[in-house]
């Protein structure tokens, strides 16, 4: 079985940030693997441990984005390419999923799976955009994977219960990250990841009509979020603070 | 002329009232620059649904109805909507923000080449295209984007925008869909579980939400009682689902759900910003944590420092005095 893991690097959220000039700033430019594709890779490596195969990793990015191919590689991941792109284009979904679609357009695959939303952006589009573009059966939001005869079995959280579907290969999946819990890198994993084969290919090379053509979203500026207005904290009697509490829902909120 | 369409989602036979936020602003927004607002039901019942429909102002109904929609399964739906798009040729594609619009909204956005923008909080008309405003950076920031093009197709946060009732005598439109097995690719096994018999979370207009130090069944009898004194939605955080303590649906948060209820109330859930990123707009926060450091106190109105199990009990029978009154 042969799975190809879309990631990708993204801003570490819960990093310190700044808006000026309606621009966003990273105090420490500190870039991690989107958690969702970390759980992506995390349920390839099981499945391929189980039932043979490999296991590839493919990211679009630029230089720095390296670290972050080598992250899966040192989880276990078998082999990465890294679309090297300049990193001051502005790229949305769209832009990602047709420079994916053309990287896979000559390769052969049981499944590709991505992550199911960037975790900087949440835009959650770039899935199945690919699955679109390169006329893929697919299914998103996946929160567990099973292998039987050449099908996966999704089971995907949809809006009030769980579907359980039969994604037959090729096919592509997004991952939730509610379907496991990432392994870390182990040292001999990081040892390891050094000698895995990397494909480097620039985006100029391979694929510049996909990313040259008008990017049809475009994001203006950020601002920040508005404060809400701190409310007040109730300390003491359990029994007591309950109880006024509970009163005042009532009687200055009306939310009883 | 040229039409702003709302795609409506059903839940039980029920219209979701999240599309019906969505409908309302393409009403307005259709109303102020003298454009058609329209909807379209993509249904087994897609006829009865319209009818309903009829009490919250499209200008036009489209139906798409077939029993292959009974449960939600990406082929069907994209080829219905992909049809429809070309049939109706509408200038931008509204969705609520849902688990099934989501599984759908990227390819429907590659299939006719169309800019896309996904969960967004506000949205406007441009000259050739939208604008608007979404949370970014697990709700932390808000960015400003535009598309261009047409169609444009968005997805919009439940909670953006209110319900306005308005009858109209719109017409309903049955567009023609036929499909085959052949065409289906992937295949519906089963439903795990299903939350429908409970209140739905994204509509409740009292949502109570365990975390973490709700640690045993003692604990979450108290969160159902509490729910049920108040007739509200019960969600989690994460902590809760992945320990399979509570059913996933039930998660809000970036990976789960964006709840806007008029009252939330966060039971020893610590306020990581990945949990906040799904219930900041609710109009009033109660948080109930032992640690007074929490950040979940930052953002609530009435933060109670103490013990769930001691802080609990008299809450509960404080509010079923009033409740009886
Ligand atoms: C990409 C990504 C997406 C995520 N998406 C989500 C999401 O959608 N939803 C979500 O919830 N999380 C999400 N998370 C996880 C999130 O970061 C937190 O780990 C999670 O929300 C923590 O849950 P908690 O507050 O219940 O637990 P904790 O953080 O462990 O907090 C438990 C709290 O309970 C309090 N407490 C304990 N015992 C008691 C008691 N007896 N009485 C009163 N208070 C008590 C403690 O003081 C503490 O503050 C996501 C994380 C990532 C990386
Ligand atoms: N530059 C990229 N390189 C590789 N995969 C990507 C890239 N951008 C997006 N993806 C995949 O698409 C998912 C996110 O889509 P989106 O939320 O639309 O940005 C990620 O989890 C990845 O699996």
């Amino acid at each position: 079985m042969k799975f190809y893991v879309c990631i990708k690097q993204v801003p570490d959220v819960n990093a310190p940030l700044q808006i000026k000039d309606g621009q966003l700033i990273q105090d420490a430019d500190r870039n991690i693997l989107n958690a969702y594709d970390a759980s992506a890779v995390e349920e390839a490596l099981v499945l391929s441990e189980k039932h043979g195969g490999e296991v590839e990793v493919v990211l679009a990015g630029p230089e720095k984005a390296k670290e972050t191919l080598r992250k899966a590689l040192a989880m276990g991941a078998d082999k990465g390419t890294h679309i090297v792109t300049n990193g001051d284009e502005e790229f949305d979904s769209y832009s990602y999923a047709k420079i994916l679609a053309k990287f896979f357009s000559d390769k052969e695959y049981d499944f590709i799976s991505c992550g199911k939303q960037s975790q900087d952006t949440d835009a959650g589009l770039t899935g199945p955009m690919l699955a679109e573009l390169l006329n893929l059966p697919y299914a998103t939001n996946a929160v567990g994977l099973e292998y039987s005869d050449g099908s996966i079995l999704v089971k995907r959280q949809g809006d009030a219960g769980q579907e359980m579907i039969e994604l037959p290969s090729p096919g592509l999946v997004t991952c939730s990250n509610d379907m496991n819990d990432p392994r870390i890198p182990s040292l001999k994993g990081i040892m390891q990841s050094k000698r895995k084969p990397v494909d480097t290919i620039s985006l100029d090379d391979f694929a510049a009509d996909a990313a040259s053509e008008e990017v049809k979203t475009k994001v203006l500026g950020f601002e920040e979020k508005p404060k809400r207005e701190p409310g007040k904290k109730y300390e003491g009697e359990p029994e007591e603070i309950a109880r006024e509490v509970a009163k005042l829902l009532d009687s200055e909120e009306n939310v009883i | 002329m040229s039409t702003l369409l709302t795609v409506i989602s059903v839940n039980d036979g029920k219209i979701k009232r999240s599309s019906l936020e969505v409908l309302s602003r393409c009403n307005e927004l259709a109303e102020a620059n003298g454009l058609t607002s329209a909807a379209l039901v993509v249904d087994a019942n897609a006829g009865e649904i319209a009818e309903q429909l009829k009490s919250y102002g499209p200008d036009a109904i489209y139906t798409i109805e077939n029993p292959i929609f009974k449960n939600h399964l990406n082929t069907p739906v994209l080829k219905a909507l992909s049809i429809a798009v070309d049939h109706i040729n509408p200038q931008l594609v509204a969705f609520a923000s849902t688990e099934s619009s989501k599984d759908i909204l990227g390819a429907l956005a590659a299939n006719k080449e169309a800019g896309a923008l996904s969960d967004m909080s506000e949205f406007e008309l441009t000259e050739n295209g939208v604008k608007g405003k979404r949370p970014v950076m697990a709700s932390k920031i808000i960015s400003s984007v535009e598309a261009t093009g047409t169609p444009v197709i968005i997805s919009v946060r439940s909670g953006s925008y209110d319900v306005v009732e308005k009858s109209s005598d719109a017409s309903v439109e049955a567009i023609d869909f036929s499909f085959n097995e052949e065409e289906l690719r992937i295949t519906l096994k089963e439903i795990i579980s299903s939350s429908s018999d409970r209140v739905d979370l994204s509509e409740a207009e009292v949502v109570v939400a365990a975390g973490r130090g709700v640690k045993d069944e003692e604990g979450r009898n108290m969160i159902s009682e509490l729910a049920s004194v108040l007739n509200a939605g019960i969600g989690a955080s994460r902590a809760l689902t992945e320990a399979g303590d509570y059913d996933p649906s039930l998660q809000i948060g970036q990976t789960g759900k964006v709840v806007s209820p008029q009252l939330y109330i966060g039971v020893a859930i610590s306020g990581a910003i990945q949990h906040v990123a799904g219930m900041a707009n609710s109009k009033v926060i109660v948080a109930i944590n032992k640690d007074p450091d929490a950040p979940i106190f930052d953002i609530a109105d009435y933060g109670l420092v103490g013990d769930l199990y001691k802080i609990l009990p008299p809450f509960i029978e404080e509010l079923k005095k009033i409740k009886q009154n």
